[in-house]
């Protein structure tokens, strides 16, 4: 590099081109530059990478990338926001930390891309908010403030929840005996998680700690007061999970069974009298 | 980065409401960027899943640590300053285990698509892609800020924590290693004649 009567070596010339290399080095090069065909074509294609590089289209998230990422910003906003939540939720184990865990490794198996439009969600809503509904409204009912930032979000599937909505029967099954108190006191969440059969407890655990902010509150309706019930059987409830399963609307049923918790995935068919469920799987205790 | 998207409120202003309490300023701000902070993540990575963890890690990161920022760069300086650190990071921990070594050829060839048709766009893109991997990741992360990202000399300085001198050097180098890589698709772009690289120095 350092005798002008030889070429110029890549490197030597991009430093050149950086104006990393002055003074008399500098003008031997581009002395060398103005004189050699060799040396200046190289000169070009190495000016060319960069125009290259510079053409490239930046790539665009992909929707389950987006998606995660919401999920995850949710559990965030939840977790420094939601003062009550925090407090119903002391123990280091099923708090933050458990929370974060669960949020680093969380994976959504869901390609769909959402539709972050509040319109979205009001459309939902009042196509009948099957699938965007509180269920109890007393106290530790801690998803009643929504934003609608956050009803957007949870807008994930609102051609199915509406659907369904159309689909349901308007028959009120009555809440009764010892179900009463376990049906009065667990909430509606929505999550735009599409749950798969691998890794479903995970899953379903990762949707609960991240779910809050991602909820809407409204009256629950009829029919899925008589579904949550008919897949309880007994059980006492702890939160139902208004999502998707294997791409179809399905609702989860999380609970509580003498040696721990349990989801319960039921499919669209779920009702007073038959509970579809497609699958279910225990949970770490503590969600 | 000028915003690109800008209506009120700033970046500045939604990072100064999020460290308010806002709920919903900071879900604004990394939406705002978030296409970018992705291509740094991907590009400086080179996997999408690696790359999906490094921006989550930087969008948890940012969001916990937003009063930190002093405003001494623009917000988005720093947000691209955590993904990239989030990046490298995630890289490091990859170098522990025996995947894809930066600069080995051997894994240009296997990564680089092999139909045999370079004039479409797809394949230069994949092309390019495959090519960054060859790049040592500080150089690559450089590369990626300055030339593909459009970022100045300063902010790619500020981005990366390095000085601009520093940010010339790595660049220069990156392209210069890359050129043998990508000298084939500057055929589909511009009508300069082929010339082979001087590779090895003959000076």
């Amino acid at each position: 590099m350092s005798a002008p009567v030889t070429h110029v070596d890549a490197d030597a010339l991009a430093e050149f081109r950086a104006g990393l290399i002055t003074g008399r080095r500098g003008a031997k090069i581009a002395a060398h530059l103005a004189s050699c065909d060799r040396c200046a074509a190289l000169d070009g294609q190495l000016a060319g990478v960069s125009a290259l590089l510079a053409a490239i289209p930046a790539p665009v998230v992909p929707g389950h990338v987006a998606l995660r990422l919401d999920t995850v910003l949710a559990a965030e906003v939840a977790s420094r926001n939601d003062p009550e939540r925090a407090r119903r939720e002391p123990s280091p184990q099923t708090g933050v930390s458990a929370r974060r865990t669960g949020s680093r490794r969380f994976r959504l198996p869901s390609p769909r891309v959402l539709t972050p439009v509040a319109a979205a969600a009001a459309v939902v809503l009042a196509a009948g908010g099957y699938g965007l509904s509180l269920l109890a409204s007393g106290p530790g009912n801690q998803f009643a403030a929504s934003s609608a930032g956050s009803a957007a979000k949870a807008a994930a599937s609102p051609k199915g929840a509406a659907s369904r909505a159309a689909a349901a029967v308007p028959s009120p099954l009555p809440v009764s005996g010892s179900h009463r108190m376990s049906l009065a006191g667990f909430a509606v969440v929505t999550s735009p998680a599409d749950f798969q059969p691998a890794g479903l407890g995970q899953q379903v655990a990762a949707a609960i700690t991240a779910a809050p902010a991602a909820s809407l509150a409204q009256r629950t309706s009829p029919q899925l007061r008589a579904c949550v019930q008919k897949v309880a059987d007994g059980d006492g409830v702890i939160k139902v999970i208004i999502a998707r399963y294997q791409g179809h609307p399905a609702t989860i049923v999380v609970v509580r069974t003498g040696p721990g918790d349990e989801a319960r995935v039921a499919g669209p068919d779920c009702s007073g009298t038959n509970p579809d469920v497609l699958n279910h799987t225990s949970l770490p205790s503590g969600i | 980065m000028p915003d690109p998207d800008g209506p009120s409120p700033s970046d500045q202003e939604l990072l100064g409401r999020h460290v308010a309490g806002d709920a919903d300023a900071f879900g604004e701000l990394f939406r705002r960027h978030r296409d970018r902070l992705w291509a740094v993540a991907l590009r400086t990575v080179c996997d999408p899943e690696e790359a999906a963890d490094a921006l989550q890690d930087a969008m948890v990161s940012a969001f916990r640590r937003a009063a930190d920022f002093r405003g001494e760069s623009a917000v988005t300086t720093w947000l691209h300053r955590i993904v990239v650190n989030a990046s490298l990071d995630r890289l490091r921990r990859r170098a522990a285990r025996p995947a894809l070594s930066a600069g080995d050829e051997q894994a240009f060839e296997a990564l680089v698509a092999q139909d045999g048709d370079p004039a479409r766009a797809a394949d230069t893109r994949l092309d390019v892609n495959a090519a960054l991997q060859v790049l040592p990741p500080a150089q690559r992360a450089a590369l990626v800020v300055v030339d593909m990202l459009g970022f100045s000399v300063a902010d790619a300085a500020a981005i990366l924590d390095i000085s601009p001198g520093t940010v010339k050097s790595r660049c220069a180098r990156a392209r210069a290693r890359l050129l043998p890589y990508v000298a084939h698709l500057q055929g589909n772009r511009s009508a300069s004649e082929s010339v082979q690289p001087a590779q090895g120095g003959d000076t």
